[in-house]
């Protein structure tokens, strides 16, 4: 047990380095001079020879491209990230630090949103196996996975606040802001959960232990919920954890639509201002927590399920 | 199986939906009623009418006409994305599982960072990186699948390179060459197929959401997820805007997820032993 959990902990190593290595190399590997990029966005009116030098100089770009990497990791582990091109006076930690909480606040919401409606929704369909409501829900589950995340939200924007008044349509303040957006974002990840919990419930039926529960003649409730769905719900758990860091990277598009003043709306921005170190740190950072998310629910499910377990 | 693909209706009148908006796209001058650049400022969002089946946009454009016009780049650059993708995904997946070793190592060590990044996210970084262009939604979009395909392809071709039959073929002398192009390629393109046609849906929603955000497809050209983002301006007083395009969305990227379930029935190795 304990191997395993070092073992997979060292496994991480080279993999956080690779991904660091790929977020460098990518600003390395852009066909203009990251220098004269920076120049450019701050309008200097004339980029002569020299200032692209002094710019190299004061972004540390005139070092050979190894010494810079590891530069550039130890600052990252610091929590220096560089400084923004587009404005030299804020830091790119800060600037990611300021956009962050909105982010998370809509990210956990919408696991909030994505936890409460697809493990009932996804235990009915499997009790009521192709009855009305699991076909419903297979109908809609269907067109859902087609909708784009963005048109999903207009249309959503457009009946609830525009026709109804009910909801304001973007910025955030108060939690009314936040329901449409943590909704929309849910909206392409439910479907995924309804159908792994029903599929996973339905697989359990057929064990045995079902079975044997059955012959001692248990109340089906019981059965249903104390055997079928406290089995099914590992797997679930597990994926879901993995999947946080995939909804705090789903937030990109949402919180474009809707106007959220969180990192999505960060990045998107700094990709029309070129403002690359915002970006180099932005996927750093998404890419870390999922390295760190897959790692520990790994560990988490290995040391909750005794089948996975390999003693050695 | 000529004989059980058209025995399955779900996928005839998928293909048949999908190849029809094909041709439309590649007809649209002949299709179309209007010239899907041509304003006509005074008779902006026009109500639905025999002459603008769709109405009319913010310029007066004819809608209709923009849809049609918009599947040239809505599916022609989802289908080329998927092109590039298999073609990257097929050399490396090929490479790892027939040549093993070290090969194998460094690829398939690539492909585990690869897939370790969420997709999304890299689509942004790469387009963020490269600039805004359409050619760099492409790379971008062919640079975060193709290690899926790689993956996929390894573990098929790990999977038949043992089988009798190549072991016969090289047995016999027969050139690497032929047992990879006649034998391994033949045998995973079914499997090749389905996962193609499941992720064209995929592909379509990403390049329309890049579009849409104003990073993908600019402007006047008439893309589906860009003429939702002109749609949006118009939100609050023409809400009717956005329904065309968006249905348009969802209706073929529904489509394509149906042909791949579908195909994948008609295809399906299982079935075939039967």
């Amino acid at each position: 047990m304990k191997r395993y959990v070092i073992q997979r902990l060292l496994m991480a190593v080279p993999l956080l380095m690779a991904i660091s290595f790929v977020c460098f190399v990518f600003i390395n590997m852009i066909p203009s001079n990251p220098a004269e990029v920076a120049l450019r966005v701050q309008q200097t009116p004339i980029i002569t020879e020299e200032t692209v030098a002094e710019m190299e100089e004061m972004l540390g770009l005139n070092k050979p491209f190894l010494v810079r990497y590891f530069h550039w990791v130890l600052g990252c582990l610091k929590g220096d990230f560089g400084i923004s091109y587009v404005n030299p006076a804020r830091t790119v930690a800060g600037e990611l630090a300021r956009s962050l909480p909105a982010t998370l606040q809509l990210a956990a919401a919408s696991f909030v949103i994505v936890t409460v409606l697809s493990i009932p929704i996804g235990f009915l369909c499997a009790v009521y196996k192709d009855g009305w409501f699991d076909k419903l829900m297979r109908g809609i589950i269907f067109i859902t996975t087609a909708m784009p995340a963005y048109w999903a939200g207009l249309l959503l924007m457009w009946g609830i606040s525009v026709k109804l008044g009910l909801l304001p349509t973007n910025g955030n303040g108060t939690w009314k802001h936040m329901i449409l957006p943590s909704f929309t974002v849910a909206l392409s990840y439910i479907s995924t959960y309804i159908r792994l919990i029903r599929n996973n419930m339905l697989e359990n039926m057929k064990q045995d232990y079902v079975l044997y529960a059955n012959v001692r003649g248990l109340p089906q409730r019981s059965i249903l919920v104390k055997h079928i769905l406290k089995n099914s719900m590992h797997t679930c758990i597990v994926a879901m954890g993995m999947s946080i860091p995939q909804l705090i990277a789903g937030t990109i598009v949402v919180e474009n639509v809707f106007s959220w003043p969180g990192l999505g709306t960060l990045c998107i921005s700094s990709i029309f201002n070129r403002d690359l170190p915002i970006i180099q740190a932005y996927v750093l950072l998404i890419g870390v927590l999922f390295v760190v998310f897959n790692l520990v629910f790994d560990i988490l499910q290995t040391v909750s399920d005794p089948r996975l377990r390999k003693e050695d | 199986m000529k004989r059980r693909f058209f025995h399955n209706r779900t996928a005839v009148a998928t293909v048949a939906f999908v190849l029809l908006i094909g041709l439309v796209g590649v007809f649209a001058p002949v299709v179309s009623p209007h010239d899907p650049y041509e304003t006509d400022i005074l008779n902006k969002f026009a109500r639905y009418s025999a002459e603008y089946p769709l109405g009319t946009d913010h310029l007066g454009r004819c809608v209709l006409s923009r849809l049609i016009y918009g599947i040239r780049p809505t599916l022609g650059l989802a289908l080329l994305t998927m092109l590039g993708t298999i073609a990257l995904g097929a050399v490396m997946g090929v490479l790892a599982g027939y040549f093993r070793g070290a090969v194998e190592e460094v690829i398939m060590r690539v492909v585990d960072v690869m897939l370790s990044f969420p997709s999304q996210i890299m689509v942004f970084a790469v387009v963020g990186l490269l600039g805004i262009n359409v050619q760099n939604v492409i790379i971008a979009n062919v640079f975060i699948k193709w290690a899926w395909y790689a993956r996929m392809i390894r573990t098929g071709v790990m999977q038949y390179r043992d089988r009798n039959f190549v072991q016969f073929s090289r047995c016999v002398g027969m050139p690497e060459r032929f047992i990879l192009f006649r034998h391994l390629l033949p045998s995973i393109t079914s499997d090749l197929a389905v996962l193609a046609s499941l992720d064209v849906g995929w592909a379509i929603i990403n390049i329309s959401t890049l579009s849409f955000l104003g990073l993908g497809v600019q402007a006047p050209v008439p893309e589906w997820g860009a003429m939702l983002n002109e749609a949006k301006k118009v939100l609050t007083s023409n809400p009717v805007q956005m329904v065309a395009p968006g249905v348009a969305i969802v209706v073929l990227v529904c489509c394509f997820n149906l042909m791949g379930d579908a195909l994948r029935d008609v295809l399906d190795p299982k079935e075939v032993e039967r």
